[in-house]
């Protein structure tokens, strides 16, 4: 009877230093939109002059 | 004349201007609203750039400074952005979205165009990157607008690319979309950021953020239509070997 857990796996994978680098970029991303949101509610506030 | 302030910007509405072309000539070819939007909003960017040129060259003349303020400073990423709406979203709202992003485009235009200026700001090429502003504009109720056009630019030029890595991410594929989003948000968020260190006095932020941004929403756009040469996320790995379940 074959073993199914012996089987390749089907599961798809970058190459490692994209597996590792992707994920902190997404983080980065996000955080910026995050401050960029506040400086354009602080902008149309008039806290500080905009363009 | 300052060199920097000049050729900076020059660069980027050059690059812009090519990255326009690329856009529109793969819109011709291959149709698709994001594309067409994606065209204009690099060509906003290019005038913008070659106002900011123009007005490091011989400094602001009422025409130049509208046309920089109002697709420079206003419109580009909200354009930009609805292209990527386009690709994201459904039709429905991306139309939608579309119409509320027209009549407000129009809108703005009609006020940027019908602004009083300070006259004494007009005309003045004694300047530095931190001085390029919209405090030019006398007429209240116009820079009002420009924050909500950038944030609903921001969130969805860079939140769409974003939430593309995510999902390409997730499912292991398409890796070169990935990689090109990455740039495409970067891209992006570079303007933004130098917009804000540029109210903030660092002079020169603005023309070098938008340069940079420029070239890497150019690599960007590269990067996510041209898959890469070997596939890697095609390749099974090895599953850990595991003793029989008992």
């Amino acid at each position: 009877m074959a073993n199914n857990d012996q089987r390749p796996s089907t599961e798809r994978k970058y190459p490692e230093l994209y597996e590792k680098l992707i994920p902190v970029a997404l983080v980065v991303i996000i955080v910026a939109i995050v401050v960029l949101f506040f400086v354009a509610i602080a902008v149309a506030l008039g806290l500080f002059s905009g363009k | 004349m300052n060199i920097l302030s000049t050729l900076l910007p020059f660069v980027s509405s050059v690059v812009s201007f090519v990255f326009a072309f690329l856009v529109y000539k793969r819109y011709l070819a291959r149709r698709g609203p994001h594309l067409l939007l994606w065209g204009i909003g690099m060509t906003m960017y290019g005038i913008g750039g070659f106002c900011e040129a123009y007005y490091g060259m011989f400094g602001w003349n009422p025409l130049v400074f509208r046309l920089w303020y109002l697709f420079g400073a206003m419109l580009v990423a909200a354009w930009l952005g609805q292209g990527t709406v386009y690709l994201l979203a459904k039709r429905k709202w991306a139309n939608i979205l579309m119409i509320v992003l027209g009549l407000a485009s129009v809108y703005g235009a009609i006020r940027v165009f019908g602004a009083e200026l300070d006259p004494a700001m007009m005309g003045s090429s004694l300047h530095t990157g931190s001085e390029l502003s919209g405090r030019a504009i006398t007429s209240g109720g116009v820079r009002i607008l420009t924050p909500f056009f950038n944030l609903y630019g921001t969130v969805t030029l860079v939140g769409g690319a974003a939430y593309s890595i995510w999902i390409f991410w997730r499912k292991r594929i398409l890796l070169h979309r990935v990689i090109g989003n990455i740039f495409i948000a970067v891209g992006a968020l570079l303007p933004a950021f130098g917009g804000t260190f540029s109210r903030f006095g660092i002079g020169g932020a603005l023309y070098i953020s938008e340069l940079l941004g420029a070239i890497l929403l150019f690599i960007g756009f590269i990067r996510s239509t041209t898959p890469m040469a070997s596939a890697p996320v095609e390749a099974p790995v090895e599953a850990p070997i595991k003793g029989p379940k008992k």
